[in-house]
């Protein structure tokens, strides 16, 4: 039983340590790459908070290449 | 299609013609150089003009300048290349150091200036809101700070990590 509960323990530390380690890579990405995923992001959750809420004018994606 | 690298060139034609002294990226763009990608629609530009006897700030020679080269305002943004920018005058002492403080980046060979993220974190928490905060917090926990130099900046400019900072 506790060695149960400690193999548990360790599969979630593990998980927090993977997730941590994805946030450092996503902190390291070179500029461009990281305005990409913003462009990206941009246009994924427009649609979103337009469900929510009324968006001012100029919340829109940008018309732009990175 | 325009890139980003545009319009930063755009922030520099406007320091190199003398429509603005300096200018420094702030808010969620500029927490980008230092921290992991979050979404933001706006551009944050803070700005220093230059020196005038009008007892009034006014963005008017930076519209006209903009106008002039094909980008309007509409309310308090203009649309750079389909960017909404808001430019900001520094309102006070901790915005003015971080322009002075800003550093230069390269954006695929275009230097722009970014306030450093010590300054970031101390503009966020002195605006105040939850977004603020987070963003703070976000810089605190990601980015490389200088924990001694935020220490000071936050209690010359007496900001707190309190909510109602």
């Amino acid at each position: 039983m506790r060695d149960r509960a400690r193999s548990t323990g360790d599969r979630i530390a593990g998980l927090f340590h993977a997730k941590a380690e994805w946030h450092r890579r996503q902190v390291r990405l070179p500029i461009k790459e990281k305005v990409r995923i913003l462009l990206e992001l941009q246009r994924q959750d427009h649609p979103l908070l337009k469900r929510h809420r009324t968006l001012e004018w100029w919340e829109e994606p940008w018309p732009i290449e990175p | 299609m325009a890139s980003l690298r545009e319009v930063f060139q755009v922030l520099n034609d406007m320091r190199s013609d003398g429509v603005i002294e300096d200018y420094a990226l702030g808010g969620a763009m500029a927490v980008l150089f230092y921290a992991e990608p979050t979404r933001t629609y706006d551009l944050d530009v803070f700005v220093i003009l230059p020196a005038s006897d009008q007892p009034i700030v006014s963005l008017t020679p930076i519209y006209a300048w903009l106008r002039a080269r094909g980008f309007e305002a509409h309310a308090e943004h203009v649309l750079i290349h389909g960017v909404p920018v808001q430019f900001m005058p520094a309102y006070n002492e901790l915005v003015e150091e971080a322009i002075a403080a800003a550093r230069d980046h390269d954006y695929d060979d275009v230097t722009v200036r970014v306030c450093p993220p010590e300054h970031l974190i101390a503009l966020a928490l002195q605006a105040g809101g939850g977004k603020r905060r987070e963003r703070a917090h976000q810089l605190l926990e990601t980015a490389d700070i200088d924990r001694a130099l935020l220490d000071e900046i936050m209690s010359r400019h007496g900001v707190r990590w309190s909510r109602d900072a």
